[in-house]
Order: C-alpha cells, then structure tokens, then sequence
C-alpha cells in the first residue's frame, strides 16, 4: 500500500516537472520572439528613463566633471516659481484637450454622419489642420495672431473692438495657443470616434426606434456608452499628449512673454541647452515622466473598475 | 530562464557598446592622406558665399586638404554644437560670437589656445577681448557690429524733426510722431535681445560704461545698482508713453514683421544693430534713401556720453581640442580673417569688419565705420558676457520690464540674486 502511494507520489512530481519543462521551453520561445523589440524598448526607452533619474541627482553642464548633490536639484525644483507656473500650464492644456478637444471631436464625428447634403466635403476640411506640419501651423498662426497686421485684428477692428496683442500679451498667449492646439488637434479625435461610431450595430438604433427612443435617448443610451473605450482611450492620448507638449508652444511663444506660456517642456528644453543645467533639466524630465505615469494608471485603475461593474 | 537573462543581457550589453563607441563624424578623420577641417556656421547669403571662396582657395594653396563647411540656422547651431562637444565629436572650426558662449567652452577645456598661432596686432583690440580669456586667444573675430537707431529721414523731415543728442529731445521726438499717429519706434521683442539693447544703452548712459565691467567681475558695483533701476524705469517710462508698437514683446526679429513697420512708414525708429542695412539691402532696397540713423541720445546727469556705443562681435571663429590637426586649422582661421577676406566681408555684407585697416568702400557703411573709429568704448551685448544662465535671466527680467509685468527694482534684485551665485 505504502510502495503504491510513493510510485503515485513521484509520478504526479515528474508530471510536475515535465510540465514546468514545457513552460521553460515556452519562456524561451516566447522570449527570442519578443527579443528584438524587447532590446529596442530597453535601450531607447528602459535605459534613457533610468539614466535620466541618475542625472538629476547631479549638478552637471554637459560636458564636464558631475557633482552629485542628491535631492538638491528636486529641492530647488520645488522652490523655483517658474517650473510651478509651467505645471500650471501643462495642466491648462490637459484640461482643454480633455474637455474642449475629444467633445468637439464627438461633435464633428457626429455630424458627418448626419444626413446634410455635402457632409463628405466636411470630412476633408475638418481633417486638413491635422494634416499640417506643427511648424507650419505655428508659424500660420503667429502671422495670424500678429497684433497689428494680423488678420485676426483686423477682423477684430472691422466688428468694431480694440486690438488684442494674443501672443505678445501675457494675459492672452496661453488662451491664444490653446485655440490652435485645439483647431489642430480636434480632427484626431474626430476620426477616432467616427471610426467607432461605424463599429455600432444599427439593429441597436433600429430596436430602440421600436421602443420608441428619440434621438437624444438614442445618443445617451447607445451611442455614448458605447463609445466610452474610445473616450477612455482618446483621453490616456489626449493627457499624456498635453504633459509632453512642446512643439507648438516652442514655435509660437518659445514660453514668453515672461514665462506665461512656460510649459514643463519648454522649460527643460530651455535649462538643458540654454542654460546647461543637465541636471536640472533632467529632474525636470523625470518629474513629468511621473506625473505621466501616475495619470496614465489612474485612469486604467478607473477604466478596470467601470468594466468590472459591467460597462463595456 | 537564467540563460535566456544572460543572452539578453549580453545582447544589450553589446548593443551599449555599439552605440557607445561610435567613430565620430569629425572632420579630420577623412580617408587615405586626405586632410579634413571641418568648419560649422550659422551663416547664409553673400557672407557663406564668402566663405566659401576663402575655403576653395584654401584648399588651393595646401594640397591634399579639404574644408568641409557646413552651415546651420542660429538657435539650432547653438543645440548642435553644445551637443557635439559634449559627446566629444565636434568640428575642427567652429563660429561663435565670443564672450560668455565661448568662455563656457573654454571652461570645460573643449576650445583650442591658439595664442601662439595668431598675430594679436592683426585684430581690433576691442573685438580681439570678446574671444581671450586670461590673456589667452580662442576666437578671433572677422565681423562686428554697432548698434545704432535707425530712423526714416521721410517721416523725420515731414514733422520737421532733427535726429536727438539728448534724451529729452527723443521724448519730443516720441510725442510728435504719437500727434500724428506713427509709431515712434519699433520693436520685436518676442527675441528679448532687442529690447535689452534699451537697458544696456540706458545702463551705459546713466551708470557709465564701467557699470557693467564692475557689477560683471565683482567689483564694487552690482547688477542692482542705481543705475540699473533706473534704466529699467527709463523703459517703463516709454512703455507707458506707447512709444513701441502694440504687442512687441511677441513679434520675432528673423520673420520679418517688425522691419516692415519700418518699410511701410508705420513706425519711424529702431534700435537695431547695423546688420539692419543688409536687411534693407536685401529686402526693401529702395528704403535705403530713406534710412538714416543715430547713436543712442544720452541723458542729462548721466556718467555716460555719446562715444560710448553697443556693439558685437561676430563671426568670431575658434578651433575645438579635439581637432585633429590643429594647426592647419588655426591655419584656416587666419585665411578667414585675412585683411584680404575681412576687406570683402565689409564691402559684400554691409557690416565692419573686426581685422585693422579695413576701411569700407560703401559710402552707408564709412558712417558706420566712422562711429566705431571715434568710439571711447564699445559695450559688448550682456547676453554674450555673461554666463547662458545668467544671460537669459537678464534677457527675461528685461522683456517682462517691458511687459511691465516686472518692477525695475524686482528686476535687477533678481539679477544681482543670480549674479552672486554663479559670479565669482
């Protein structure tokens, strides 16, 4: 009886181990696959993201010797009102993105599937500003927004107000930059929703019609429900976008007048190559690269837990 | 499992070193007995045409060695190079504008002493200090440049004006050109280093020219002197009076807008550097009839007087350390900035030229070169004395006291706060 429990007992622990063999096998397979685009990721994102946390804890120009002071940079970081005001800002252009830009996106998306005589030519217009190069749009904008010549001002003057000086004017360059992230990058979401809107099943529209349903019930019982992994997805781009936003602001304003458009990004570029503070840039970089983080697992964490009541 | 971690790390690990160890694109390294100088700028039109002449002849007259010039837009070039150096693969010859730009390389032992291979008496004395540091030569200068006021001699004879000696004359100037709704002066200050040319001039005239040499080396005087306050105050004083035209501190220089404020005959004056001429030159030619211009007016009680002028240097041209044939390349530079070569930078591109002797043919120019002759002191820009952090402070604090987001005595605290930490 005993002999008959061991022979068991060591069957099961090689089937164990013959399984785990199998598994090993698997590893490795699945590994070599994954390999080459493991090593990319690890070289051109692991390894600059690890050494920029290295860098920051240093006092360093580029070039010459590193100091390392620790914290002090992240200290002096916390202290400098300039990097707050650029947070200030990302977060201004988070907010616009996210609730100005994937609306209008839905509303654009919307109407090209509205039954107006002429909609497809729509579709082109609405989609060109994503088309254009960043530079240029900039570059379009800065002539448009010019405070004297501009046709903006001049357009201003014809209904009969005082010019506004947009970029030039503190009070004024963020909102002005904002109207033209939001004029470049709506289309982007536009598309984004009306691909999942073809994605919804017209037997859905078809059967609430049964029931009787208007449109706006049809809209917020099926369409926008439905459309919320696009919405969950569109705002993860749309955030982490606006934290690393750089470009446009750096064509437009460069950050002036006076810091007013200063973004966190702007503001590394500037203390990395202008002033030489590598170090400091770096905790700069590191500091948005958590920021990013953190959000982007928020709303993942938010996202689970809606699935898991259900929801799509 | 633990194989499969090894060959990955191996593989990394490998790729590291790949990435690590590259060559270099640095010139000198051309194949066979081919000599290579490598020479990086930033400039376009007549003065790269210029150079390249010079390279060809060069190239003519020792065998076997090719210059390679290679050209890049201003704030591009400032990234590439600072990029290069510190991965320690940068061109044989590079072009700065001396000063701080320069000294921060020096520093960090990436530019080439080139004492010995230059002849100091060749240059102009003034130029020549922008590009030595403890009595030691790592730029020479070929260009240089004033600043001055433009003005446009229609508008002024219209209204029956007269160019300024003083600065309360440039206020009536301001106030009659307002009358008639021109705008007196033009600005583009989204740059910042236009509208610091007022802060510098008006420090200069106040404070003396000294003011600056003594608050930069520690001397007694600081960045928050009297004098600065009061500059800053000057500059409030015209934004108050709408001297500048609207939204100024968002126009740009490069594109254009604001010099044609001064084409068209909507604004009468700007504070530019000489440079302005070959703008004109090129882009409006016939407004040189128009164009006439003056030197900074000065102000009643102030140590400074009207010899005293703004002024740059540039291209001022160095040798990197890591240059693999100094010398030649310290040869290079003298044929850049040969009397012969200096003589055609002067007459092709409407500016001076930083090499003794050279007397411009251009009849617009010899009033520039006059001005420079008779000048007690030529200030160099702040922004490429001082240290880049310290300059692009001052540049800042200077365009939000034009935004009169900034008092004058916040302003130059500010300065003096970030003066003390980084001057020694």
């Amino acid at each position: 009886m005993e002999t008959v429990e061991v022979t068991r007992r060591s069957e099961t622990a090689k089937v164990v181990r013959q399984a785990k063999k199998r598994n090993m096998r698997k590893v490795v397979t699945i590994s070599l696959f994954t390999a080459p685009a493991l090593i990319v990721y690890l070289v051109y994102v692991v390894y600059p993201i690890l050494s920029t946390l290295s860098y920051s804890f240093y006092s360093w120009d580029g070039t010459s010797d590193k100091t390392f002071i620790g914290f002090e940079n992240y200290v002096q970081l916390f202290h400098d009102a300039i990097f707050w005001t650029s947070l200030t800002n990302n977060a201004w252009v988070v907010i616009t993105s996210v609730f100005v830009q994937i609306p209008l996106g839905m509303i654009m998306a919307l109407m090209l599937f509205a039954p107006i005589r002429g909609i497809r030519l729509f579709s082109s217009v609405y989609f060109l500003p994503f088309l254009m190069s960043t530079v240029a749009i900039g570059l379009l904008w800065v002539y448009m927004f010019d405070p004297i010549n501009g046709i903006i001002n001049q357009l201003i003057n014809f209904l009969g107000f005082e010019n506004v000086a947009w970029l030039s004017d503190e009070n004024t360059a963020l909102i002005a930059i904002l109207l033209v992230v939001v004029w470049q990058f709506s289309p982007f979401y536009m598309i984004l929703f009306k691909a999942a809107m073809v994605g919804i099943g017209e037997e859905l529209y078809e059967s609430a019609e049964i029931d009787g349903a208007n449109s706006w019930q049809k809209f917020f019982h099926i369409t926008f429900p439905l459309l919320m992994p696009t919405i969950v997805s569109s705002s993860i781009l749309a955030i982490v976008g606006s934290l690393k936003a750089f470009d446009i602001f750096y064509i437009m304003t460069g950050g002036g007048p006076n810091h007013a458009t200063e973004l966190m990004g702007t503001y590394m570029f500037k203390q990395a190559f202008i002033n030489f503070n590598m170090g400091y840039a770096s905790a700069i970089a590191f500091i948005m690269f958590l920021i990013a983080l953190v959000v982007t697992i928020l709303i993942q964490v938010i996202d689970f837990n809606r699935k898991k009541k259900g929801a799509f | 499992m633990k194989k499969v971690t090894a060959l990955l790390s191996v593989m990394v690990l490998l790729l590291l070193a790949a990435c690590g160890g590259n060559q270099g694109a640095s010139g000198s390294s051309g194949s066979g007995d081919e000599k290579v100088i490598e020479v990086w700028h930033i400039e376009t039109g007549e003065r790269e045409k210029l150079f390249q002449e010079v390279a060809k002849q060069f190239e003519e007259d020792h065998d076997g060695v090719k210059v390679k010039l290679l050209q890049t837009p201003n704030d591009a070039y400032k990234q590439k190079l600072a990029v290069s150096m510190s991965g320690g693969n940068p061109p044989d010859v590079f072009q700065s504008w001396g000063g701080g730009w320069l000294k921060h390389f020096v520093d960090q032992g990436n530019v080439q002493d080139i004492t010995e291979n230059v002849d100091q008496d060749h240059y102009l004395e003034m130029a020549l200090n922008n590009g030595t540091f403890d009595d030691k030569v790592y730029g020479v200068p070929l260009g240089l440049s004033l600043d001055v006021i433009f003005y446009n001699k229609e508008i002024f004879e219209k209204y029956n004006l007269e160019e300024p000696k003083t600065y309360d004359e440039f206020t009536e100037i301001i106030k009659t050109l307002k009358e008639n709704d021109v705008t007196p002066l033009a600005l583009t200050n989204k740059t910042k280093w236009p509208g610091a040319y007022y802060l510098m001039n008006f420090a200069s005239r106040i404070g003396g020219p000294d003011l600056f040499e003594s608050a930069f080396n520690r001397e007694g005087r600081g960045f928050d002197d009297p004098a600065y306050v009061e500059a800053g105050e000057y500059i409030q004083e015209l934004v108050k009076m709408d001297a500048f035209n609207e939204g100024f501190n968002g126009i740009p220089y490069d594109e254009g807008r604001g010099r044609q404020l001064m084409y068209s005959g909507q604004a009468a004056m700007m504070d530019m550097t000489i440079s302005f001429l070959n703008n004109v030159r090129e882009e409006a030619p016939q407004f040189e009839d128009k164009l006439g211009f003056f030197v900074f007016p000065t102000i009643a009680g102030g140590e400074g007087n009207d010899t005293q002028v703004g002024g740059a240097t540039g291209p001022v041209w160095s040798v990197a350390k890591e240059s693999k044939d100094p010398d030649l390349a310290a040869e290079f530079i003298q044929a850049l900035t040969s009397k012969e070569a200096a003589q055609k930078f002067t007459d092709r591109t409407g500016t001076l030229a930083a090499v003794k002797d050279v007397v411009p043919e251009d009849e617009f120019v010899k009033q520039f070169y006059d001005v420079a002759q008779n000048a007690s002191h030529i200030q160099m820009p702040y922004d490429q004395t001082l240290p880049p952090e310290l300059a692009e402070l001052h540049k800042d604090t200077t365009q939000a006291l034009f935004g009169l987001s900034m008092t004058p005595e916040e302003a130059a605290n500010k300065m003096e706060a970030k003066a003390e930490e980084l001057l020694e």
